[in-house]
């Protein structure tokens, strides 16, 4: 009844997304998921021409949040709108679970022997990874220290806040909770300072509107990941981050092959040009500043940590823990914010 | 009586009788025959998926393995849930009633234009809709921002001295669905004002009757078709506006559609979303039913 490309076109829609281009329909195509904002505009500038000039494969870009993503192949039941996902941790275990996966061969890439150990597995291959904490307008506030001055003055009056929709969500209002006695299963104590001082908030919105209520400057501080603050930097936004006082929230990011996609052979040459020197070494660079997943590719000067084997400096959230909690907590975050 | 009012109550017979002509069984068959490909398509494409909406709505859990009333049971044992029912509603009331307050007017004022400029502001009045909403709702965040276009004026007038708050505010919102949802509320108002008849509007007036008296007692009940068919679609077009009230209102103010997107998309609670789903479906097809049940009565007393 419908195909596909209706469901994604329809489902961009709904994700704010209706800037797709005309939906290609070449022989050799590709529909592959992106974050919106600094992951689109990378994958759009570089390896959508790249996969073209190459492989001669129309890639198709759907910028969405993993959770959307996931939710939208669950519902699509076995004729999945995509053909490659990309996730965060928390998603990726909710869509083994939930069936959405073809099984991985880590061996179908010509560029697996230049990604580190482990980096691949049976579901899928890591690309890349995060780096959460806080962003603020330097010229209307000064540095905040921690997750902590985010519910202080000055910059409770410039707030951004943004739930458990997503991963940066999730995982910051986690570190604000423990700053108040909580832990990775205790969001309680941070909601209740919250709720304290939710009067004077500038904003609560939906992950996807943050960027430009900032650009509005609408709020001058929030929660989010370096990607978005190097994006918001390029199109000359004042806008710093800090590494909150606790630690920067870090996870990986992976993709994966989609159950049911009729396009498996483009997919994993799609995944052996993202992992390959020439759009690792791209990605790392300004204003796009990725975290490079090969070993071939020198790292740069501007990135967050110096190597990916920094990230166990940072702070990680066991996802298996938190993913059956996050129901209620949306529920929770939904009651204690309402006007 | 002159020549030419013989030919127009020749014209209004004709077509008063061509309206009654009685139609027969056949013709009744053959209206549904043209009918048919269209009730198919709805049938297939809204029927269909609706009912398998609800027979979603009757699992106990995510996995959809447990069928029972658990959903329900859930979603209606929660008071919040009968608050954002009430405040969904509440909010398409709202923009109903600001569409019509200034939707009226500008119809009345339609009226009297010339047929030239009548076009123009015709143009003027279908353009929003030319522009994807997410497009007229971003544009409103520039508007009512704290940096936006409406602040702006009133500090550089000296009019307030701190930005108001006007995003993320039922205000500022219903402001912004106003200016959204007008079309919708004008183009029925227009044809159905436009088709009556000017001489109507003198005899009023000749019969002693101020601007006031003929604007309420002959202009408003003749209107009132075109008046409900707006409120209907103002009506179910903003309680059910995702996009405008997530991103002007915020997530504070939390109406159905965001329920039902979390639960869907962020939750994967499928049966609670259905339930969410049809509780919105119903509440809001049921103040529709009323208003278009107000349409035809109306209706039956101009005309009777």
């Amino acid at each position: 009844m419908f195909s596909r490309r209706t469901l994604l076109s329809g489902a961009a829609a709904l994700g704010g997304a209706s800037l797709l281009p005309g939906l290609a329909h070449a022989k050799g195509g590709l529909v592959a998921t992106t974050y919106p904002g600094t992951w689109e505009d990378a994958y759009r500038g570089i390896v959508t021409p790249l996969l073209k000039k190459k492989e001669d494969i129309d890639l198709e870009l759907a910028p969405l949040f993993a959770m959307d993503q996931v939710g939208k192949a669950k519902a699509s039941r076995g004729a999945p709108p995509f053909d490659v996902f990309v996730l965060d941790p928390g998603p990726r275990i909710v869509a083994i679970e939930g069936g959405v996966f073809d099984k991985f061969d880590p061996k179908k890439l010509t560029n697996l022997a230049k990604v580190p150990d482990g980096f691949a597995d049976d579901w899928g291959v890591c690309v890349g990874a995060q780096v959460v904490g806080i962003a603020y307008n330097p010229k209307k506030l000064p540095p905040p220290k921690g997750w902590k001055d985010l519910l202080a003055d000055p910059w409770v009056s410039r707030l951004g806040l943004t739930g458990f929709q997503t991963t940066f969500g999730t995982s910051s209002i986690i570190e604000i909770s423990k700053q108040f006695g909580g832990s990775l299963t205790n969001v309680e104590p941070g909601l209740v300072e919250l709720k304290k001082v939710l009067s004077k908030v500038a904003a609560v919105a939906l992950p996807a509107a943050m960027p430009g209520l900032f650009q509005q400057g609408q709020i001058d501080i929030m929660y989010t990941n370096t990607q978005t603050v190097a994006t918001l930097k390029g199109k000359g936004i004042d806008i710093e981050f800090v590494k909150p006082e606790s630690g920067s929230i870090a996870f990986y990011t992976t993709m994966h092959i989609a159950k049911g996609t009729a396009e498996t052979a483009n997919a994993y040459k799609y995944l052996d040009l993202v992992v390959g020197r020439e759009v690792q070494e791209a990605l790392s660079k300004a204003p796009y500043n990725f975290l490079p997943v090969n070993k071939e590719v020198p790292l740069g000067a501007d990135l967050p940590m110096k190597s990916l084997d920094e990230m166990t400096k940072y702070v990680n959230h066991d996802w298996a823990q938190i993913n059956p909690l996050r129901a209620a907590w949306i529920e929770k975050f939904n009651k204690d914010m309402a006007k | 009586m002159t020549t030419n009012d013989v030919v127009v109550e020749k014209r209004s017979l004709r077509s008063a009788s061509l309206r009654e002509a009685p139609v027969g069984t056949t013709g009744w068959f053959r209206e549904w025959q043209l009918a048919l490909p269209l009730a198919l398509a709805f049938a297939a494409l809204f029927v269909a998926p609706l009912l398998l909406l609800a027979a979603v709505s009757f699992y106990n859990d995510e996995k959809l393995s447990q069928p029972g009333f658990g959903s329900w049971l859930k979603f209606f044992g929660d008071p919040f849930n009968y608050k954002v029912m009430a405040d969904t509603l509440l909010l398409g009331a709202k923009t109903v009633c600001a569409t019509v307050l200034i939707g009226y007017p500008l119809a009345l004022v339609y009226l009297d234009l010339s047929p030239r400029l009548q076009k123009v502001l015709l143009f003027v009045i279908v353009m929003p809709l030319l522009l994807s909403v997410v497009v007229r709702t971003f544009a409103w965040i520039v508007m009512l921002g704290r940096e936006g276009v409406v602040n702006s004026v009133l500090i550089g007038l000296g009019v307030i001295s701190e930005p108001l708050k006007l995003l993320q505010t039922e205000l500022g919102l219903v402001i912004a669905l106003t200016q959204i949802e007008m079309p919708l509320m004008l183009l029925p108002l227009i044809s159905v004002m436009s088709r009556l008849d000017p001489n109507l509007r003198d005899a009023s007036a000749a019969l002693g009757a101020s601007r006031w008296r003929t604007l309420f007692t002959v202009i408003l009940p003749l209107s009132m078709p075109g008046l409900v068919a707006g409120c209907l679609l103002v009506f179910a077009s903003s309680t059910t506006a995702f996009i405008s009230q997530t991103v002007i209102g915020g997530v504070r103010l939390i109406y159905l559609p965001l329920v039902i997107w979390q639960q869907a998309l962020a939750v994967y609670h499928w049966p609670l979303a259905a339930v969410a789903s049809l509780a919105l479906v119903v509440s809001v097809l049921s103040v529709v039913a009323a208003l278009s049940w107000l349409g035809r009565r109306s209706g039956g007393y101009v005309h009777g």
